[in-house]
């Protein structure tokens, strides 16, 4: 079966935050709510200088510390691959929160916690998130990481690319290519 | 990289583009219930166009249980391809923003009160009456954003015998346009796909959002081509860019002037093209040893030996190779010289022979709509001329009169020659210079009236507000703006009917003109005008409703027997310039104001888009404003060897000062700006109390900016202004 994951070409992101608005839309998000971010980095000196967008969303980890910590199973990992969370079984006890490297699960004012979804209504219908169908610099591409001809399979292996924080284990299925 | 082969536009081949006017059940105007009764709801699909900005990209809006859910790209739109942008995404919802109009208003003793209206149209048409009796017609105005449906209010003044349409161009764009017009006749577009080599100078199309640019750029890349970007600051494009170049600000036309003298010196430039389409090379010859790559390094500050470098990769590149026609940025009208810098800039694209060419520039084809005459015959032109001066020697001969000079209204105003307006889509007192003077001037008009979704600060002074029904509550004219290497025509359509008592801007003026008694001209409605400007093209206005964008007419052909010029070639010297006693040729020109360099407080004020905000218009919305404040956005940028000797540390507030304004923002250091400048993002600097959201928050730098008009074009110099930075 198709195990899902994703290439987040930082070098071409401008930091525009469509990914953001266009996500808070598809998800009917309150004002403040995101599940994706950007940080900026800034680097060098005048006028040798140059700045970077990286953009974070769930990583939809493989060894997902999330679902580790979740004492209901509300956290929950599917056979795809995707990291969800059973919104009826969640308790909001933030376990989950603190268990996450990278800060991108948020509680939602009926109490119980959300994150990125990897629009899991377009992917079933052989289509892209939101993020990615928005960005005008395609700064995401998307597929099996299960199949060795996929383009985004053979993506990762020509560019070498690596996992955010891939020292801490969480086997990450989203990919970044830095500048 | 390639893209994914499944495609997310499977659903275009079922959805089904009919009107969703549908009304929104009671309870569900409030978001949550909406959404949680909405979860899994049918949704409608509607193709239509944004209005985030001025950039009218393609839309598909999907509406659920009568609400507005969310959009998607159209792929058909040429100027969008099939994205979005988060201004898109984000001013959609402001359909249900609380600080919405919902009834027309009258002022009484400096309070609004409602109106029905019938009433106001009486009233602004009574009013309207007297002045043109007592004052003539030419005291009467008209000023708005320039989209489709200025043909009506265009139509409408000239009823009325006023000469007096403006669009907010002179604040804008004017003197890129006229550089342009005055060098190859109209203005062009850039063939960034097929381009091997781009360079951008002062443009910032990944915050001054054009997507379709983008996604040209990006896709050049992944063929190689090397992009060049030329702008003060590290801008969001800068950070795709092969080389960023910081030049010191105002200084562009030296840097063209020695790229010509290059290319003219090294022999690079495109003989041929010059020889058979350009009028006045060998004045260009002689004058422009004046300007060697040495000399303009002490000007511009970017090195000699890379102005030769970049010119000698550029014209290996050509005609595939392109200095981009630029914007607002850097000569659209920001200095005194940018009227040249346009040219020059023109210039040495013609030096490359890349006009009209596969990966250089070009004219893009225009779709030839149908007229309402003679079905409806069009009023005569006024008899008399603009009183900006625009189009007249000796005041601003080379303005554009079908633009006029906006920001001239409240000089007109304050001497009594205007004495009656109209303000539709557009906010001349926070998007014009100087404000206090805007403010002055406006306030000084017997009668105003505002067109708008809001109370702007302009709407909040008007003696009337007429509210405009949200562009997903309207239909407009038929739009041509995504026009490129093939003609496109574009149909903005009502999604959802209005919540409020709101009318569409068409349906305003074709109301006013009856109660102002030129309702002859006006014996329309918008279904009917649209077929008309449909009729040539063999396009229904069905089939344009149901795919939101069609491709009309032939294809673009490279090359060009005559230009729209006086002799019909690039004119590299100019006569009409001549004849005015402007340079006819390109000269270097100072900046009209520069920060001294001896004191550490002093800078040039910059100023530029940032992709979430547009103008004066998203400021108030709440899901990008909270980007603004989750990112820490509203700050000014300014070098960090500047702010260390100021004895600012990152995130501190500071007082800015120029002669007509003071401001208090914090301050972002950074090494990614020129020394010499500070750069404010526009968008900012909200006045009116009814838009909470945005109130008081950050600063415009038309604050700061002193009321000028080019000696050329009239337009603002939004650039010049020196500040003085402090520790707040």
């Amino acid at each position: 079966m198709a195990r899902y994951g994703m290439v987040i070409d930082e070098t071409r992101c401008v930091g525009c935050h469509a990914c953001r608005v266009a996500c808070h839309n598809q998800n009917s998000l309150d004002e403040k709510e995101a599940y994706n971010h950007l940080e900026e980095r800034e680097y060098g000196t005048f006028p040798n200088y140059g700045r970077e967008f990286l953009p974070v969303q769930c990583q939809h980890c493989d060894n997902p510390p999330c679902v580790k910590v979740c004492p209901t199973g509300a956290s929950h990992k599917r056979a795809d691959g995707i990291v969800l969370v059973h919104k009826d079984k969640c308790i909001g006890c933030k376990y989950c929160i603190a268990a996450c490297p990278y800060n991108v699960r948020i509680i939602k004012k009926e109490g119980y916690i959300e994150k990125c979804r990897f629009c899991i209504e377009f992917i079933e219908k052989g289509e892209t998130p939101a993020c990615m169908t928005t960005c005008m610099t395609g700064v995401r591409m998307f597929g099996d990481l299960d199949d060795p001809n996929s383009e985004i399979s053979k993506y990762i292996v020509k560019h070498k690319l690596k996992q955010f924080k891939a020292e801490l284990n969480t086997k990450p299925r989203i990919y970044y290519k830095r500048g | 990289m390639e893209r994914l082969n499944i495609t997310r536009r499977s659903f275009l081949k079922t959805a089904t583009a009919g009107v969703a006017a549908l009304s929104l059940a009671p309870g569900l105007l409030d978001f949550k219930q909406w959404a949680h009764a909405s979860a899994n709801a049918a949704v409608t699909i509607v193709p239509t166009i944004c209005n985030g900005c001025g950039n009218r990209c393609g839309l598909f809006a999907y509406v659920k249980n009568g609400r507005l859910w969310k959009v998607e790209g159209n792929p058909e739109a040429n100027g969008n391809l099939g994205v979005v942008c988060p201004k898109g995404h984000g001013y959609l919802y402001d359909l249900y923003n609380p600080a919405r109009l919902k009834g027309p208003l009258k002022r009484v003793n400096g309070r609004f009160e409602p109106i029905s209206w019938e009433q106001a149209y009486k009233e602004i048409a009574q009013k309207i009456n007297l002045t043109l009796l007592s004052n003539g017609p030419q005291s009467v105005f008209w000023v708005n954003y320039p989209q489709t449906n200025h043909a009506y209010a265009l139509r409408l003044m000239h009823a009325l015998g006023s000469p007096h349409y403006f669009t907010h161009g002179s604040t804008c764009f004017t003197a890129r346009n006229a550089g342009w017009v005055y060098t190859v006749g109209e203005l062009p577009s850039n063939d960034l796909s097929n381009s091997q080599y781009i360079m951008i100078i002062g443009r910032n199309p990944a915050g001054g959002i054009d997507l379709g640019q983008m996604k040209r750029i990006v896709g050049a890349k992944e063929k190689g081509v090397k992009l060049v970007v030329v702008d003060p600051r590290h801008s969001e494009t800068a950070i795709l860019a092969d080389e960023w170049l910081p030049i010191k600000p105002g200084t562009d036309l030296a840097l063209l002037l020695a790229m010509i003298n290059v290319m003219v010196k090294e022999g690079m430039y495109d003989k041929k093209f010059v020889a058979e389409k350009t009028t006045g090379f060998d004045q260009l010859e002689e004058q422009i040893v004046n300007y060697p790559p040495e000399w303009a390094e002490k000007v511009c500050e970017i090195p000699a030996n890379t102005i030769v470098r970049l010119t000698r990769e550029l014209a290996k590149a050509k005609p595939r190779a392109l200095i981009h026609r630029g914007y607002h940025g850097a000569f659209g009208a920001q200095y005194l010289n940018s009227f040249q810098t346009a040219r020059a800039l023109a210039i040495a694209n013609s030096l490359l022979g890349n006009i009209n060419r596969e990966g250089g520039i070009y004219f893009p084809k225009t779709a030839m709509l149908g007229e309402l005459q003679p079905t409806h015959p069009a009023p005569d032109l006024p008899q008399m001329g603009k009183l900006d001066g625009t189009g007249v020697p000796g005041r601003y001969p080379l303005g554009s009169y079908g633009d006029g000079i906006a920001h001239a209204i409240p000089e007109l105003a304050l001497r009594g020659e205007l004495k009656a307006g109209f303000v539709y889509h557009n906010n001349p007192l926070r998007t014009n210079p100087n404000p206090k003077r805007v403010i002055a001037g406006y306030k000084k008009l017997e009668l105003l009236v505002a067109i708008d979704t809001v109370l702007s600060e302009t709407a909040s002074i008007a003696h009337y507000v007429l509210p405009e029904s949200f562009y997903l509550e309207r239909t407009e004219v038929i739009d041509t703006k995504h026009s490129g290497k093939r003609a496109q025509v574009s149909i903005q359509q009502q999604v959802v009917k209005p919540l409020f008592d709101t009318r569409p801007g068409t349906q305003i003026i074709i109301e006013l003109a009856k109660y102002l008694g030129v309702g002859k001209y006006f014996n329309f409605d918008i279904e009917e005008a649209n077929r008309l400007r449909l009729k040539p093209l063999g396009v229904t206005l069905e089939k344009l409703k149901e795919k939101g964008f069609l491709f009309v007419g032939d294809k673009w052909k490279e090359g060009f027997d005559k230009l729209t010029t006086p002799s019909g070639k690039v004119e590299i010297h100019c006569q009409t310039l001549e004849r005015l006693n402007f340079p006819a040729i390109p000269q270097w020109e100072e900046p009209l104001v520069s920060p001294d360099p001896k004191d550490p407080h002093s800078f040039r004020l910059l100023h530029g888009k940032q992709a979430i905000h547009t103008h004066a218009m998203t400021a108030n919305q709440p899901i990008l404003m909270s980007i603004s404040h989750r990112y820490d956005m509203i700050r000014l940028w300014m070098n960090r060897a500047r702010g260390a000797q100021l004895g600012l540390k990152d995130g501190d507030w500071v007082q800015v000062e120029s002669t007509i304004g003071k401001g208090k923002i914090r301050i972002r250091l950074t090494e990614g700006i020129h020394p010499t400048c500070v750069w404010l993002p526009s968008g900012y600097g909200i006045f009116s109390k009814h838009l909470k959201t945005a109130y008081d928050i950050g600063l415009s730098y038309n604050d700061f900016l002193p009321t000028y008009f080019d000696p050329t074009v009239g337009h603002v110099m939004a650039s010049e202004i020196v500040v003085k930075v402090s520790k707040a």
